[in-house]
């Protein structure tokens, strides 16, 4: 452990009013057991094993959540509906800040097979991948990602997870998938797979702590949760959507045959 | 430390009290806000009982915060990121302005943070000739304003549509207007310029989590996920109470944040912030740097009677249910911290003497128990102040505060001590009312020190035989 | 069924000195069921108004002596959610460093009642067949409501007697203002919150407000009287001791119309569950008829 002079001081002056010995070798492990690797089990087999009815009611559950809360859930047949429905947004919408009609979207395997470069391109819309180009140096990918982001008018992402109880997003931060997309633009588009949905953030931090790639990087430098379009309520607390980041938010979930892979009859 | 107005609590209640506007805004915000919280509590599939689980976690994170602090810091250090320890606001403040210095910053956008409102990194930042914008709206208000937040969570809550409308129509050139959406969205696009263009984010920090090293920022506007993915420095400020053990402890203690706060499932935004971008990531802060502030927290923490309010995760639900609040609006606690959390946190952090007020200026009506996410008895606590303000405390630095009141409680314990001396003095005060204007057999007006009874109420005359004298006559 | 337990009764001060009519209120509801009262004649007070203001030695004196002549009572039981909220909670606190009065403050705490939650939690008692004509509502003391979490029992008792009707006012568990010696030290601020309090009664068109209280209802009546507000106000005692629907039959001074008198000797312990009926002996027999004590204080407006 990196411990320098500024941190040991504060550390045992917090030991002092906590009346611990300043030799202490208690570990927070020991201290704050984790539960039973077999409740853990169970919740991920519950989790793996959930029927296609199961899975639906959970997908009820989130568009129920999310009413509330302005976030348009829709169940699409598969990537082509979905990509068609977006195809349709970019139409019916217009720039908020005056740029050209662009959008930015993740560079994920999902967000690959709606294919919307050929679909926007009967609209003349750019469709900017948030990857580093071959011949670039990762300063300029970045600045050049930036751009394109903050001139998109429609983000496109993903999600890892989105937990019904609550109609919360969540997403870890990779490279090629920019924390941004969900962000800055105007309208954020999220699509997902209908077995990505899971109950409630029990689940969730379950899921997360045992993530086979916990070990490699935790649950990232920054996961994020996204509970419907911005919001604020701060005049006179008259509700309004898009105080900075996203007035609109839509979440196309993929209920097609080949979404369910994971889900059992 | 931002500036102290404590002492003038009698003179902002007095302003607020006139204040219908304000009165009707705080009505309005506890109606929705403190209510729909209870009602939230209700349908927890785990009941309000969960809030005494909270507490208890809480309360077992603050006993080995120590350990925890270790952790966290050890993490986010082997992640990249930057820890500061800083003992006092001045501590905190300088260590953002050498940030700010080594990186040539000459903006910086704010996340909305109570913790930066306590120590005063605005002004500094300002005095600094670092323009310093704040990002919620409601704080952005405020700012502009230049006035101080009257709500924990809903900073701008004394301020009517109106106000708003001018002071834009003034600050930022628009055409006045008072409709809300058109001047969240005049405000959406100044402060989007400011975004792009801010060379430095700094929030503050809900809950941190050891286990994962990481802390949490809560926003519904976005305005923190701004602040801490756009520029190219991001400082996130945390009281060291805010730490939690482990992952799982989110899952309770998010659902009654969002619940308590706000009276809703979720918060809009919530993001674990764990280090600045990693190689290959397309955005996100090239430098990550976490200050975790004491400024008199470790005195609180190694007081038991009062190491109970470091559970306190400021989500402004006692706020909204507080009678005294609603009546005296947020500026009359004279600090960071307005409402029921005020009372206690603030003169225990600057002061119990100068924050007498504070303590004394509540009916200990318990609502905002009732209301705490986290069950912190605030209700104890306020009456654990009162007790160091009768009897003062060196350890606290607290001289008594009121000789006349002491002789006063002196005198009646030397009455009740005796029923003999009680009967006695009964009679004296029988006698005695017998020189006080009475009308329709109510008094009207009492003398000093008890005349602000009267000024707006009656009061029945002692009776004629105490209970005592009929119970010795009648049924014995 | 064995005999309900004879009951100690702690007057708080307040009602000792300002308000011996609810005092006698108390008596008369456990007379009428045939429970022997004790009431030891050298209490004073519990030490609530020292405590609260944060005076610890001189709340110690009055909680000291208050351990010492009500540790032999089985049952004690006070008209007031805050002196039983001081006694069953504020003394652990109080005690915390003494450990021998610690444990006697624990047992105390723990037989210690207020009026309503004794007779419907512990008696199992809602209709003591008081009457009362008119719209009452029902203000819930802080003390009572967040310190003791009973709510619920008062209102049991309030929809039992016969004649009245319980309306509930906006937000009747919100602070009157009072605060004991908050309304005299920020007299501002506790008019500011009562007024909303005597706003939302006055809208209600109820004719009389109940309480579990007196600090809080003394606070109440003080500014209705001021206002003139021909509103009654009493405590819960006075209401469940009341055998006639008139005021006017005791003369305190009352002078709205009250409705008209009705038979005061009907049976007034039904329902009962079996068992307690007969340990109060012949309930049909006491018809001794007491007086009311409606328009309790402030005899004139």
């Amino acid at each position: 452990m990196m411990t320098t002079d500024n941190e040991n001081n504060f550390i045992s002056r917090v030991k002092r009013a906590l009346k611990v010995p300043a030799k202490d070798n208690r570990q927070y492990r020991h201290l704050f057991p984790n539960p039973p690797k077999e409740a853990v089990q169970s919740v991920l087999k519950r989790i793996e094993n959930r029927s296609v009815e199961q899975r639906q009611e959970l997908l009820h559950q989130l568009i129920e959540a999310g009413k509330p809360i302005n976030l348009n859930v829709i169940a699409k047949k598969d990537v082509y509906a979905v990509a068609a429905a977006i195809a349709g947004l970019v139409q019916e919408n217009e720039p908020e800040w005056g740029h050209a009609k662009q959008v930015a979207v993740w560079k994920h395997p999902l967000i690959d097979r709606l294919k919307l470069a050929d679909a926007l391109a009967p609209q003349d819309v750019a469709v900017h991948e948030t990857d580093f180009a071959d011949p670039e140096t990762e300063t300029d990918g970045r600045n050049r990602i930036r751009k394109q982001i903050i001139d998109a008018f429609i983000g496109v992402t993903s999600a890892d997870y989105c937990v019904a109880d609550s109609a919360t997003l969540v997403m870890k931060t990779q490279p090629r998938l920019a924390r941004t997309v969900s962000l800055v633009p105007t309208i954020h588009i999220a699509v997902i797979k209908i077995d990505q949905i899971i109950a409630d953030l029990k689940e969730l931090y379950t899921l997360l702590k045992h993530d086979p790639d916990y070990d490699r990087q935790g649950i990232t430098n920054c996961l994020t949760f996204i509970s419907g379009p911005s919001k604020t309520a701060d005049i006179e607390a008259v509700m309004v959507h898009g105080a900075h980041g996203p007035r609109e938010l839509h979440l196309f979930v993929i209920i097609g045959g080949e979404s369910s892979g994971r889900a059992k009859k | 430390m931002a500036e102290i107005k404590t002492e003038y609590y009698r003179q902002e209640a007095r302003k607020a009290l006139k204040n219908k506007v304000l009165h009707a805004a705080l009505a309005g915000l506890q109606e929705r806000l403190g209510k729909g919280a209870a009602a939230a509590y209700r349908a927890l599939p785990e009941g309000p009982g969960l809030r005494y689980e909270a507490h208890k976690m809480r309360m077992q994170a603050i006993d080995h915060l120590d350990i925890l602090l270790e952790t966290l810091a050890d993490r986010i250090c082997k992640n990249g990121g930057q820890v500061f320890f800083a003992d006092t606001g001045e501590d905190a403040v300088e260590y953002c302005l050498k940030v700010a210095r080594r990186h040539q910053v000459k903006r910086v956008v704010k996340g909305k943070s109570m913790v930066t409102e306590e120590i005063g990194l605005n002004e500094s930042f300002e005095k600094a000739g670092i323009e310093t914008v704040e990002a919620d709206l409601g704080e952005y208000i405020i700012q502009l304003a230049d006035e101080h937040p009257s709500h924990i969570i809903a900073p701008a809550i004394h301020k009517t549509r109106k106000e708003i409308g001018e002071l834009f129509a003034r600050k930022l050139g628009i055409p006045f207007t008072d409709d809300p959406p058109t001047l969240t969205q005049a405000a959406r696009k100044a402060l989007r310029e400011k975004f792009l263009s801010a060379d430095m984010g700094i929030s503050g920090c809900n809950l941190a989590c050891a286990e994962t090293g990481h802390i949490t920022t809560v926003s519904n506007e976005g305005n923190i996920r701004m602040a801490s993915t756009l520029p190219r420095v991001h400082i996130a400020v945390m009281g060291m109470e805010r730490v939690t053990a482990r992952l799982m402890d989110h899952d309770i203690l998010f659902r009654l944040l969002a619940r308590g706060a706000a009276a809703q499932n979720m918060a809009t935004y919530v993001s674990y912030i764990g280090g600045p971008r990693r190689p290959g990531q397309a955005d996100g802060p090239d430098e990550f740097h976490l200050v975790i502030l004491d400024n008199g927290r470790t005195r609180i923490l190694a007081d038991p009677e009062f190491r109970e309010i470091l559970g306190c995760i400021r989500c402004a639900a006692c706020l909204n249910v507080c009678p005294v609040y609603a009546k005296i609006g947020g500026h009359a606690y004279g600090f960071a911290y307005s409402g029921p959390i005020g009372t206690v946190i603030t003169p225990l952090l600057t002061g119990i003497n100068r924050a007498r007020d504070l303590c004394q200026g509540e009916t200990l009506c318990g609502a905002c128990r009732e209301a705490c996410p986290v069950d912190i008895d605030l209700p104890r606590m306020i009456l654990a102040l009162r007790a160091k303000l009768a009897e003062g405390d060196p350890a606290w630095g607290v001289t008594p505060a009121g000789r006349m009141e002491k002789g006063m409680m002196t005198t009646w314990s030397k009455i009740i001590s005796s029923r003999e001396y009680y009967d006695r003095s009964l009679k004296i005060a029988r006698l005695g009312q017998k020189l006080l204007p009475i009308k329709n057999g109510m008094i009207r007006h009492l003398p000093p020190p008890f005349n602000g009874w009267t000024q707006s109420r009656d009061l029945k005359p002692l009776a004629a035989k105490s209970f005592n004298e009929l119970w010795q006559k009648k049924y014995r | 069924m064995t005999a309900p337990k004879p009951i100690t009764l702690f007057i708080p001060c307040l009602v000792d000195t300002f308000f011996p009519e609810v005092g006698e209120a108390v008596v008369r509801i456990f007379q009428r069921m045939g429970i022997s009262l004790s009431y030891p004649s050298d209490q004073t007070c519990c030490g609530q108004p020292a405590y609260n203001s944060g005076y610890r030695n001189e709340a110690l004196i009055a909680a000291t002596r208050f351990i010492d002549i009500f540790e032999n009572a089985e049952t004690i039981v006070c008209p007031s959610g805050s002196c039983v909220h001081m006694v069953r909670h504020h003394y652990l606190e109080l005690f915390r460093n003494e450990n021998s009065y610690l444990k006697r403050a624990e047992k105390i705490g723990a037989k210690t009642f207020e009026l309503t939650e004794y007779l419907v939690d512990i008696l199992q008692v809602t209709d003591l067949g008081a009457e009362f004509n008119g719209r009452i509502t029902y203000h819930d003391s802080c003390h009572l409501r967040y310190g003791l979490e009973i709510s619920e029992q008062p209102r049991r008792l309030i929809e039992k007697v016969h004649g009245c009707r319980l309306v509930e006012m906006d937000e009747s568990g919100r602070c009157c203002g009072f605060g004991g010696s908050f309304a005299v030290k920020y007299p501002e601020i506790s008019t500011a919150m009562l007024e909303d309090k005597i706003k939302s009664i006055i809208t209600l068109g109820a004719g009389t407000v109940v309480g579990g209280d007196m600090g809080c209802l003394m606070n109440i009546s003080g500014m209705l009287n001021r206002r003139r507000q021909p509103i009654e106000v009493l405590h819960i005692a006075q209401l469940l001791a009341s055998r006639q629907p008139s005021a006017k039959a005791e003369g305190l001074g009352f002078k709205g119309p009250r409705g008209q008198v009705t038979e005061p000797d009907k049976p007034f312990l039904e329902p009962l569950p079996p068992g307690i009926l007969e340990s109060f002996g012949d309930v049909n027999n006491q018809t001794k008829v007491f007086a009311p004590t409606c328009r309790s204080f402030g005899a004139g407006r």
